[in-house]
């Protein structure tokens, strides 16, 4: 009987054992939100700490490349061939093997890179390229303008989902080996915006090894050479002995690991096994905020968020179809709580459609929560006792949207709008919209990737014209026409501001938010500097103490 | 027996047709399949030139016989988002899953049959407990909760494994304890209600009542017949595990079938998505046809019964 009792004493101690063990998720977490508040300040200045450290640099950048970065990817970059790269992280690490004709620098205008001068012809519809002689790619052959016309012709022509990019331009023709000629069909501010995009392929190399070869191991001329990828684990490149710009690439090794859990990225930068992580939610980097050797980066994005009316398909005889009402209901939102509640105050209210790191971001202001105009606008339009109209979000497709479509469905109904918030699986969601067959009210969100937000307005505001539109206005249409064709840069960005102004009084959307993207780095990273649209260049990229 | 193992087989066969079958539908089930696989920016013409290249404008019979005759050679078409063909990344996708899925099994035996075991001779000692009370944690405890928890006490805290990824035996540990503490939960129950039951039978009694030592019963009495169901309940849930797990891989950015799947239907990657799931029922019929080979052996009255 006694032993019985002292098993019972030592199967106790095991389950408090077990407990203690079990017990240390709940202590981490207090531990975090202690350090949160504390200190919350810091994050808003974070960004203009690393500028500071820019600035006064103690250590200078490596004159020979040294060390090893490793960057955690949120994804599998499904292709390194540039033609085939079909999101942001596979883009991110092929253009650290490649280049293009041009290149955006950290400012967001335009340098030349693998072409050397630009001339652009009186009538602007012809380019000529005139190409930089001392690039090689990596395997050592010479770049030509062969290779610019090779790559256009594959990228037009090799069956590639995104080939109607290539489509921007009319002809490209070889004048020599080292000068180019491109042609457009009407004047294109964007082309040349285009070119940074467009990585420049070996036509030689290609040739000689195939597609399938190049496509496993793909060569260019850019900071980085691949060593090796193992598909879903890592992708190794090293430093481009050659690299035409003088001095650079800044670090000698450089790995990709994918990571899809964001929880596990933020472990491995705490732990140093990966000096970038990106991709994090604002809760996960303030818990970083504490962190030894951890630095926390924010940045804008290029993206906003929206509620978008309709007035091609099922918005036809609905009350949205009035200016005021849509007003209305841009002043019943309350999107500045929206943004403290779900988004810890990171993002920006939007209004227009130009973001802050767009040409043309002009100050129209944000509406601001103001029920009681929303009222009285409702009122005259003839709906003093509101309406009721069908709503629809996608769910489980963007962060927290979900909440964000519950709580404007609330502050529709405290001005008397009843909406039926139909939150759809994504996939359907996409269907439904590309056939404009959704409620008059929908969510959804447009990123931007050339600088400018022409290809957003284009997309979401487009008409008949574009898969993905609900709304069609004759002087959206005349302006994004002008801006299309408006070659100077200045004009460009009056007719974005007027646009803006345009699209606050007769609003196409009810205007959410901009968000932030949030992302931390090892200390020892120095010039690294993710730009709105979540890329980034590594050659200039460096690591101290190495 | 013969006979037992070649109706088995005709079972496997009939099964995968019918996954087969399934698994082409499911794409063409919620109407234009096109929709579903092309971005949304894509433009018409693609949309046209993607229709024809993937035969979606062929009758349905006809897509369905070719889909059959790509499937027999294991030619499910490439990958829509990796532009590879499907199949053979899976295939190589198959020995981290099966080193994680093997790790994690062992790990669970180990722990389990043992205990189990203990249990059922001894049921309300403190070991029998601590089964009991293990067996209950492992099953009800969420892999993805404890994944986490792991990572953050043993890689972040301690320092002692890494946090992700499949570089060296080191890595193994914490997805492998992961993957095993939830089949070691089932496996101590299981073990432990068998041994119990069958301590009870007539033929134990006999046993005794014959005068053998207590170890010959075990082991050759008791462990035997406890070893039909475990067999059954290990073959089966290795064979799930071979289809990776979503959770655990994707935490740990362990790079195996569960990752994989993970990714395929995150970017709506139809072919590979058909791929695994054609390849991970084929598995989970192989295995259950092995655990049947299996039973035979162990159990005479299957051996005999012809």
């Amino acid at each position: 009987m006694l032993s019985f009792k002292r098993y019972w004493i030592a199967f106790i101690v095991a389950i408090a054992g077990m407990l203690a063990l079990v017990a240390c998720a709940p202590t981490t977490v207090i531990e975090t939100v202690v350090v949160t508040e504390k200190e919350e300040v810091i994050v808003t200045q974070e960004v203009e700490v690393v500028k500071e450290v820019e600035v006064v640099k103690e250590v200078a950048p490596p004159e020979m490349p040294v060390g090893t970065l490793t960057v955690a990817l949120s994804t599998f970059p499904n292709s390194l061939d540039p033609p085939q790269t079909a999101e942001r992280n596979a883009t991110n690490a092929s253009q650290t093997m490649f280049d293009g004709l041009m290149w955006v620098n950290d400012d967001g205008g335009l340098d030349n890179a693998l072409a050397e001068s630009v001339e652009l012809s009186e009538d602007g519809l012809t380019y000529t390229f005139h190409l930089r002689k001392d690039v090689t790619f990596h395997n050592g052959d010479p770049l030509t303008a062969d290779d610019v016309v090779f790559t256009y012709d594959r990228g037009l022509n090799g069956g590639f989902e995104y080939s109607y990019l290539f489509e921007r331009a009319k002809s490209w023709t070889k004048v020599d080996d080292y000068t180019v000629e491109m042609t457009t069909e009407a004047p294109d501010p964007l082309f040349l915006r285009m070119m940074a995009t467009t990585l420049i392929q070996p036509a030689g190399y290609h040739a000689e090894v195939g597609e399938e070869a190049f496509v496993a191991h793909p060569i260019g001329t850019g900071p980085f050479m691949l060593v090796e990828w193992e598909k879903g684990d890592h992708i190794t490149l090293a430093a481009n002995p050659n690299y035409w710009q003088e001095g650079y690439p800044k670090v000698e090794n450089l790995i990709f690991r994918p990571i899809p859990e964001s929880a596990t990225r933020v472990a491995a930068i705490q732990t140093g096994e990966v000096d970038i992580v990106q991709r994090l939610s604002s809760e996960e980097a303030q818990s970083l905020l504490g962190a030894t050797n951890v630095q926390v980066i924010r940045y804008p994005v290029d993206r906003v968020y929206y509620i978008a009316f309709n007035n091609l398909t099922s918005g036809l005889d609905q009350p949205t179809m009035d200016p005021n009402v849509r007003l209305a209901m841009n002043y019943a939102v309350d999107v500045d709580a929206i943004i403290d509640a779900l988004f810890d105050g990171f993002a920006t209210p939007a209004v227009g459609f130009v973001t802050p790191g767009n040409l043309g971001f002009d100050n129209a202001d944000p509406f601001g929560y103001d029920p009681d105009k929303a009222l009285t606008l409702l009122a005259d339009a003839g709906y003093p006792d509101g309406f009721e109209m069908d709503f629809a979000c996608p769910a489980g497709a963007y962060t927290n949207f979900e909440q964000v479509c519950e709580a404007v469905q609330g502050y529709l109904r405290e001005v008397g709008i009843e909406t039926n918030l139909d939150l759809m699986e994504s996939g359907q969601y996409w269907d439904l919209e590309a056939t404009k067959a959704l409620p008059p009210i929908f969510g959804d969100s447009w990123s931007s990737t050339l600088g400018e937000s022409i290809n957003r307005l284009e997309g979401a505001l487009g008409g008949w014209d574009a898969s993905y539109s609900a709304w069609s206005d004759p002087v959206i249409d005349d302006f994004m026409a002008q801006i299309n064709t408006e070659m100077d840069t200045q004009a460009r960005a009056d007719l974005y501001g007027e646009l803006q102004v345009y699209m606050r009084e007769n609003p196409p959307f009810i205007y959410l938010y901009s968000p932030n993207a949030f992302e931390a780095i090892n200390s020892r990273v120095q010039d690294y500097r993710p730009r709105s649209a979540e890329d980034y260049n590594l050659f200039y990229t460096w690591v101290a103490g190495e | 027996m013969q006979k037992y193992l070649l109706s088995r087989l005709l079972q496997a066969v009939l099964i995968l047709f019918g996954v087969l079958v399934l698994v082409f539908f499911m794409v063409r089930i919620a109407g234009d399949p096109v929709n579903l696989m092309v971005p949304r920016e894509a433009s018409e013409e693609y949309r046209e030139e993607f229709r024809n290249m993937m035969g979606f404008n062929r009758p349905l019979l006809v897509q369905l016989a070719d889909f059959m005759g790509g499937a027999l050679v294991g030619d499910f078409g490439n990958s829509l988002h990796f532009k590879e063909p499907a199949m053979p990344m899976v295939v190589h996708r198959l020995p981290a899953t099966l080193e994680l899925a093997g790790a994690g099994m062992i790990m669970a035996i180990v722990v389990a049959i043992p205990l189990g075991l203990i249990g059922g001779f001894r049921p309300g000692t403190w070991i029998d407990s601590l089964g009991r009370f293990l067996g209950l944690l492992g099953q009800s405890t969420p892999s993805f909760w404890l994944a986490l928890l792991m990572i953050f006490f043993f890689a972040v805290d301690l320092g002692w494994f890494p946090s992700f990824g499949r570089d060296s035996i080191k890595s193994i540990i914490l997805p492998g304890f992961v993957m095993g503490f939830g089949g070691m939960g089932a496996l101590v129950r299981l073990t432990r209600s068998a041994t119990m039951e069958i301590r009870g039978e007539d033929y134990i009694r006999t046993a005794r009542s014959k005068g053998l030592l207590p170890k010959t019963i075990y082991i050759k009495h008791v462990l035997r017949n406890v070893l039909i169901p475990l067999v059954s309940v290990i073959g089966v849930s290795f064979g799930y595990s071979l289809g990776g797990s979503i959770y655990i891989e994707t935490i740990f950015a362990w790079p195996g079938m569960g990752q994989l799947v993970q990714q395929a239907i995150g970017w709506r990657d139809y072919p590979l998505i058909q791929a695994i799931a054609v390849f991970t029922s084929v598995v989970v019929v192989l295995m259950s046809l092995l655990t049947d080979v299996a039973y035979a052996f162990i159990d005479p009255r299957i051996r005999y019964n012809d």
